[in-house]
């Protein structure tokens, strides 16, 4: 999935653009707002979808090599946040949606789960 | 250097401890590799040969233990006895063995007045199952060792003075690290922002992905602990070495006391204010440790973290 298609299906806006993102196929994305479950359980390349705006949430996605970030749930994003971002090189999408509608329509679109738990339903 | 006899035996009686409660079925080699009663010597000594062990139990038909044979007990054949021989001509009767069910404690007693090579491992119907020797314990323990744990008097003296690790046994150096980040903990907000400082770093001197991953995600973990344990002052380093990438991070706070309790999956103190921001569930140390392939932590109370992982750059690491 590109960039576009997410952000159409999860209507989100988007808050900073990281380079290349645009070509990049986006396979799979994880839900939490409990930032060591993202260190425990991420796959590299993944996309985050969590309501925490912190400056940890984007630490974390780019420890463990996320390509981006679903703000869910509408919430408001400082400025020093966009700036990490932008620093660490991470995509930053807002979307109203609550995390359980944003999670359904992109799994409904193909994007695969990081933590893999999905392989149990086929 | 480790000399063969006297080190070994230190460091597997240290180690031992630590595992005092271990089976010894859990660490045996088995099956066993044994021969019968009438085996001639010559074949005897081709499997040990070709199997490159010492020695090996002699079992009955009924795989009941009878003896052991060992290299000794070759070359008495050699030297006065025909390699035609059976087996129980020449083997040692008066066999010290396990049970499947004893303990390293077991072990260690027997090691300490025996001194025997290996010693045969028997079940409760006396049949042999397996072999154990000091190697399979020290092998044993080093797998099982993503960390080691030191808790008693040693820890004092090390938190005292110059850091050593554990693992390399060399001295910490500080002052030559090839990276250092002073870790602010009075912000739960920069909790994050040394681990993406050196996975930059790593980045740019060619270290592989994947492993600049696990780096940056162990050190996240240390870096968050810092900040929302220690309630002080604490330092990253980094040292890029040959072979292998070592990160140390320490701080003088208020220490673990219960260690072995810290490292239980979904075990934490973290406060309130700090589970707001995601942390504080209990993840830290276990996922440190999964992600390092050698890991040692050294604190007691009010004495200050020392956490010490080494990442190998080959595929070497467990």
């Amino acid at each position: 999935m590109n960039l576009d298609k997410l952000i159409e299906l999860t209507k989100s806006k988007v808050i900073t653009k990281s380079d290349n993102i645009n070509e990049f196929d986006i396979e799979y994305a994880g839900a939490s707002d409990l930032m060591s479950d993202f260190l425990a359980f991420s796959k590299e390349n993944m996309f985050l979808i969590t309501g925490l705006t912190s400056p940890q949430t984007i630490t974390t996605a780019a420890v463990i090599g996320a390509k981006g970030i679903i703000f869910v749930r509408g919430k408001e994003i400082k400025e020093n946040i966009i700036k990490i971002a932008k620093d660490l090189d991470i995509t930053i999408l807002k979307s109203n949606l609550s995390m359980y509608v944003a999670c359904a329509v992109l799994y409904n679109n193909g994007l695969k789960d990081s933590m893999g738990t999905d392989e149990a339903l086929k | 250097m480790i000399s063969p006899h006297n080190d070994v035996d230190k460091l597997v009686n240290i180690l031992s401890k630590v595992f005092s409660n271990t089976s010894i079925e859990n660490i045996m080699s088995s099956p066993p590799i044994v021969v019968t009663e009438e085996t001639k010597i010559k074949y005897a000594k081709e499997v040990m040969r070709i199997k490159g062990i010492s020695g090996m139990p002699v079992i009955k038909r009924n795989l009941k233990l009878a003896g052991i044979l060992s290299i000794e007990d070759i070359i008495k054949v050699f030297e006065s006895g025909d390699l035609n021989d059976h087996v129980d001509k020449w083997m040692t009767k008066d066999v010290v063995y396990l049970s499947n069910t004893d303990t390293i404690m077991k072990f260690l007693e027997l090691n300490d007045s025996k001194k025997f090579g290996r010693y045969p491992v028997c079940n409760d119907s006396g049949k042999v199952v397996g072999v154990v020797t000091k190697l399979d314990i020290l092998e044993w323990m080093f797998k099982k060792l993503g960390y080691i744990y030191v808790h008693d008097d040693r820890r004092y003296k090390t938190l005292n003075k110059q850091f050593v690790s554990s693992i390399t046994g060399e001295e910490v150096n500080r002052e030559n690290s090839d990276f250092k980040f002073k870790v602010n903990y009075k912000s739960v907000e920069m909790v994050g922002l040394g681990a993406t400082k050196l996975k930059k770093f790593l980045i740019e001197k060619g270290i592989k992905q994947d492993l600049v991953r696990k780096i940056s995600i162990s050190t996240y973990e240390g870096e968050a602990n810092i900040v929302i344990h220690s309630n002080s002052e604490g330092c990253i380093y980094c040292w890029i070495n040959e072979d292998h990438i070592k990160v140390f991070i320490e701080d003088r706070g208020k220490g673990i006391e219960d260690i072995e309790t810290a490292l239980t999956e979904g075990y934490s103190t973290a406060p309130e204010n700090v589970r707001e921001k995601g942390f504080g569930a209990g993840m830290g140390l276990p996922n440190m440790k999964r992600f390092s392939d050698r890991m040692t932590l050294i604190s007691s109370l009010n004495k200050g973290v020392k956490l010490e992982m080494l990442f190998y750059l080959n595929d070497q690491g467990g």
